[in-house]
């Protein structure tokens, strides 16, 4: 059951480490299998936006003798008001979410986390002006303000969308980045490498953000499903021009033009990308539970 | 005197902040809508000039539409429209000839606050009491489960929420209004068919607020009462054989209070998950007024909804922050303790 460690030689590599770390990770995800349930869930999902627009033709085919055909064993969660398969809409539509979450997330913590170090690093006056931005950032209504943003700029492509998202959402991280680096400003080691004359920028790239990395990575995901369910919402909400198949288009169609909500001959329409964005968050949730739990130690039940 | 002093303090400091946010929100939609394609303030100026008004009457006639002139440079349109709204006149509306925005917004703000103060409270009960429950028995089952319907209901997004509970309640299993919030056939008033009706169609998205906050709650809760469980006083009081009762309640007291500080935060949340919220339930709200005047491109209306709501959540943060100080003894007491 339990995984042997072998006793480390004398003069243990950078090889031998890593593996001792993919060890760890595999002790942790063996231990709860709810927890590999959702590393398979995000890969079957990373899988869907990589591959997914490839397994269809790139116009969905559609059967004019099906519109809002009950779920069946060529159409497992029905058809669409033009009789397109359902499944297939949300397998294609993926590849836009997945982009579009992957995006946002990058910007949110590129920019979080810089500003954080920045701030927490620096002290003193840059600190007091970054951290009234941070609070003007998490204190202004978001949604709002992409509604009436979207009255001028209809920032559709993922990219875009990212970016806008992501400029909007970075107050979380740098708060916490920022009381991070206040902390461990004050631990021996970063005192020691200040001590040893070391330049800033090694004291920050190479002690800082390691030991921040983990962190990082964890607000990384929980930024991913920040930014999957605020552009489903947008696209629900129809404020934004339909370009591109996406589960928000799906949700839209279905509650506004399908009227899945008074009649159940549309539900299947409606349920399929709810499905799809509920299974999303449950693999991330229990991956992030289990991230926790390598990263942090003192959680560890041995 | 001293208590006094910080509690000004804070509350001056909260409204300053509040302030600034008023002030950049308004700049916002000022040079939004300066900035939308097609620009519907000149349009409106010359198909005025169109129907055989003088110039001098349309402009004025715009201006009594967006709070600016639609003329001159960009510093006089800004400080035109600030100080139509330093006057509290937020122009008037486009879709609805000749109503003011801010009479719109006023009959619309009743059908959000209530339902969000009354999810919100409900929430706060149910995701505290739980919160504990699944913190004193965190090692079993029933912790578990407790923390992770917690940690899902946090994580789904409220319109999720919303349309499963649609779909169960008021489709599959009708027993529900789908929407609307009130049966027309009974008139308004204080009759008891109107209010019962009312509260019949409040109930799913009552229920869908309650829902959407319930998680941040009970993990808020959990992990509170978690930490002061290894507190040297709770010991101390177990060990000298207090009631289990009142180790609970001082329990209770000392996890519950940081959780104020995220009310606030929580209130602004709800205020926008208003707008999935009412636009499921065509609940006639800020978020749904917000979300038609978009679509009907009534740009004064949407600038006056945004404002409001911004108004909203920075009165709930002065509110919550007050609520704080009051129950909080050391805030109480200046901090020093």
């Amino acid at each position: 059951m339990t995984v042997t460690v072998l006793p480390e030689v004398a003069g243990t590599s950078r090889a031998t480490l890593r593996r001792n770390f993919w060890r760890g990770v595999w002790r942790v995800l063996r231990r709860k299998p709810s927890r590999m349930a959702g590393v398979g869930i995000v890969a079957l999902f990373a899988l869907m936006g990589a591959f997914g627009p490839l397994l269809y033709p790139a116009n969905l085919p559609r059967d004019d003798n099906a519109l809002y055909a009950p779920p069946s064993l060529a159409h497992p969660f029905g058809t669409d008001f033009e009789g397109t398969d359902v499944l297939a809409l949300v397998v294609t539509g993926a590849r836009y979410v997945l982009l579009t979450g992957l995006a946002t997330a990058f910007i949110t913590v590129a920019l979080g986390t810089a500003i954080g170090l920045f701030a927490g690093f620096r002290r003193g006056r840059w600190d007091t002006a970054l951290m009234r931005l941070t609070d003007l950032n998490l204190a202004i209504p978001g949604l709002p303000l992409l509604l009436v943003l979207s009255t001028v700029w209809k920032f559709t492509s993922p990219l875009e969308m990212g970016l806008v998202l992501g400029l909007l959402g970075w107050g979380g991280v740098a708060r916490a980045v920022r009381s991070q680096t206040l902390s461990l400003r004050e631990r021996g080691f970063i005192e020691a490498a200040r001590g040893l004359g070391l330049p800033t920028r090694h004291i920050v790239g190479r002690e800082l953000l390691p030991s921040m990395a983990p962190y990082i990575a964890m607000n990384m995901l929980i930024a991913v499903t920040g930014a999957v369910y605020a552009q489903v919402g947008l696209f629900f909400l129809g404020v934004l021009p339909f370009e591109a198949n996406n589960w928000g288009v799906m949700l839209n169609l279905a509650v506004f033009s399908g009227g899945a909500l008074t009649t159940p001959a549309a539900l299947p329409y409606l349920l399929a990308p709810l499905l799809a964005i509920l299974l999303l968050t449950l693999g991330i949730v229990l991956i992030v539970d289990a991230m926790d739990e390598i990263f942090n130690p003192r959680l560890r039940e041995e | 005197m001293t208590r006094g002093a910080a509690i000004t303090r804070r509350v001056a400091g909260h409204l300053a902040r509040g302030v600034v946010m008023i002030w950049v929100v308004a700049t916002v939609s000022f040079f939004i809508i300066r900035e939308i394609p097609g620009d519907p303030v000149q349009g409106m100026y010359e198909s005025l000039l169109q129907k055989g008004m003088s110039p001098q009457q349309a402009e004025r006639a715009t201006a009594v539409l967006y709070g600016f002139l639609p003329k001159g440079t960009l510093w006089d349109q800004y400080v035109g429209y600030m100080g139509s709204l330093l006057h509290g006149d937020l122009g008037q509306s486009l879709s609805t000839p000749g109503v003011q925005v801010t009479h719109l917004i006023g009959a619309a703000a009743s059908w959000t606050v209530l339902p969000v103060l009354a999810g919100t409270l409900l929430s706060f009960l149910l995701g505290v009491t739980m919160g504990v429950y699944a913190a004193i028995r965190r090692s079993g089952k029933l912790g578990d489960l407790l923390a992770l319907s917690g940690s899902l209901l946090h994580g789904i997004p409220v319109y999720v929420i919303g349309l499963l509970l649609t779909a169960i309640f008021a489709t599959l299993w009708p027993i529900l209004p789908s929407g609307g919030p009130v049966d027309v056939d009974y008139v308004p008033g204080l009759n008891p068919g109107y209010i019962g009706s009312l509260l019949y169609h409040a109930v799913l998205p009552v229920v869908t607020y309650t829902l959407a906050s319930y998680g941040g709650w009970i993990l808020a809760m959990k992990s509170n009462v978690v930490a002061v469980l290894g507190d040297d006083f709770i010991l101390a009081a177990e060990l000298r054989g207090l009631k289990r009762g009142i180790v609970f309640r001082y329990l209770a007291r000392n996890a519950i209070l940081p959780l104020f500080t995220i009310l606030a935060l929580s209130i602004g949340m709800l205020f926008g998950g208003s707008i999935f919220i009412e636009e499921i339930f065509n609940y006639p709200g800020l978020g749904l007024l917000l979300v038609n005047s978009i679509s009907s491109r009534d740009y004064a209306l949407m600038g006056g909804t945004f404002l409001i709501i911004t108004v909203g959540i920075v009165v709930a943060n002065i509110v919550a922050d007050l609520l704080y100080t009051v129950i909080d003894p050391r805030v109480r007491s200046g901090g020093t303790a």
